[in-house]
């Protein structure tokens, strides 16, 4: 199933005149798929086209099947999960557990089976352990794995991540690839941006070429 | 006046600012308000452009004042619905000081952030503030402008985290604005730890003094400008405490 397409999608930023378009692209569901390119070519910008935090100057892009101009960032945000590059920008509570809980609590939600959920996705994680962490003086990796939980708990079913690798020791990006391939398992879809070869190598892969701008499928 | 010695402008401000945190009468905080903006218009800030680039931290500061409004219960009532006093005239009142402070600090800022940094640091040091005071002040304020990428970000993960800030209702409203302050403020710890370490891998600091090659002079308009401004200081303080 299509989780998200571009279609014709044309982007500028007014500040520095920079442009990306990108001729047809779609997201399925149960795949990865690798985003590459050199720095600054707009692997960023297009990610975040993708899932609605920046808006399209000319094209349509559709998310589960509804235009995403029609939905508002927290609509989109229940169907797909952004992981920002720099995943502590994403983390607003002072512990792990608070954090699992934070959205539930704003929104005056019923705790029980939330806090059931919670539980298990932690295990499921290996952030246990971490329940009664600072969320600051976690690792980055850990971090990422967190936002990456508190994604699924708001029931995100497709997942952006923007370069997650980056700045990842051996054990932590194993981690992480673990936590893709349960992703996909369970048929979630993926969405990489990475220069990572290993992550080339690993999964046989989609891949989605950025030049000066240009998506080059 | 936009040319004019970088410590005229910053006894402005100085002037200015004070005046905001002290003043509490009505007139005076109208009087200071309007004394900021002609002297931001003067000193050729750039308060349009200013304005449009902090626009989103606007939702907050009007929910500065308007919890000032809400919550001052002291003073006569303005509006009464079925016996419950909503607004008091003090509650107007420190909502629109608030306000106004907001607009004074603006300006100063403005007014300051369209000067060179290197001029007011060499004219600081000339003045002999230790120079190392004044680089630590400047690495500071470089770092408002990540204040807004960081707190803009924090703001759009959290509404991708399925939270909708139209529904969300007034009590949590506080609250989400100080959870969005957590990253802000981490973010900006780790990186004023990581440029701390770097300046000083650079030796900053090694010497307790440094020259400095350009210096600033003051002119015969520079120096009339600080006159009046000494003078409108002194008169100020000497009248708001005798009335
Ligand atoms: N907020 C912004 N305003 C103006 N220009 C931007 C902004 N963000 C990124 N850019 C520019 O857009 C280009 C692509 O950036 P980005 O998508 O972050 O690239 P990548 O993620 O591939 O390194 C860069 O040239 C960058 O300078
Ligand atoms: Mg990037």
């Amino acid at each position: 199933m299509t989780a998200i397409a571009l279609f014709d999608v044309l982007y500028c930023y007014e500040r520095s005149g920079f442009v990306l378009s990108c001729p047809r692209l779609e997201l399925r569901l149960g795949e990865l798929t690798l985003i590459t390119g050199p720095n600054g070519s707009g692997k960023t910008t297009l990610s975040k086209l993708m899932c609605g935090i920046l808006r399209p100057k000319q094209g349509r892009i559709s998310i589960f099947g509804r235009r995403a101009d029609e939905l508002s960032l927290g609509e989109i945000g229940s169907k797909v999960g952004y992981l920002f590059q720099n995943p502590s920008r994403q983390l607003f509570a002072p512990t792990v557990w608070q954090e699992m809980l934070f959205v539930q609590e704003i929104l005056g939600q019923d705790p029980q089976p939330a806090r059931a959920r919670a539980e298990q996705l932690l295990a499921r994680f290996r952030l246990a352990d971490l329940k009664e962490r600072r969320v600051y003086t976690l690792s980055r990796g850990e971090q990422q794995r967190l936002a990456i939980c508190t994604m699924l708990m708001g029931g995100a079913e497709f997942f952006i991540l923007d370069e997650p690798t980056a700045g990842l020791d051996r054990s932590h990006r194993t981690e992480l690839y673990k936590l893709m391939d349960e992703l996909l398992l369970e048929g979630k879809g993926l969405a990489v941006i990475s220069h990572s070869r290993e992550l080339a190598s690993r999964w046989k892969c989609r891949q989605v070429r950025l030049r000066e701008g240009q998506v080059l499928a | 006046m936009k040319s004019a010695d970088p410590r005229v402008k910053l006894l402005w401000a100085v002037v200015c600012t004070s005046g905001a945190v002290f003043f509490s009468k009505p007139w005076w905080m109208l009087g200071l308000t309007g004394f900021s903006l002609f002297g931001a218009l003067l000193f050729g800030a750039d308060l349009v452009g200013l304005t449009r680039r902090l626009k989103r931290f606007l939702p907050v500061l009007l929910m500065v004042a308007a919890v000032q409004v809400l919550f001052v219960r002291t003073g006569a009532p303005l509006v009464v619905v079925g016996g419950r006093v909503l607004l008091t005239a003090d509650g107007v009142w420190r909502g629109l000081s608030a306000a106004m402070r907001m607009v004074i600090i603006f300006c100063s800022g403005a007014v300051m952030a369209r000067e060179d940094s290197r001029r007011v640091i060499n004219s600081l040091i000339q003045m002999k503030v230790p120079y190392v005071f004044c680089f630590s002040l400047f690495a500071a304020l470089r770092f408002i402008p990540l204040f807004g990428e960081a707190f803009a970000q924090a703001l759009t993960a959290l509404q991708l985290r399925g939270v909708d800030l139209r529904r969300v209702p007034w009590r949590q409203k506080l609250r989400l604005y100080s959870a969005l302050l957590v990253p802000v403020l981490a973010e900006t710890l780790a990186r004023a730890e990581n440029l701390a370490a770097v300046m000083e891998a650079r030796g900053f600091g090694a010497l307790p003094q440094r020259t400095i090659y350009v210096r600033n002079t003051m002119n015969g308009r520079d120096w009339a400008a600080v006159a009046v401004l000494l003078l409108v200081g002194v008169f100020a303080v000497r009248f708001y405490y005798a009335s």
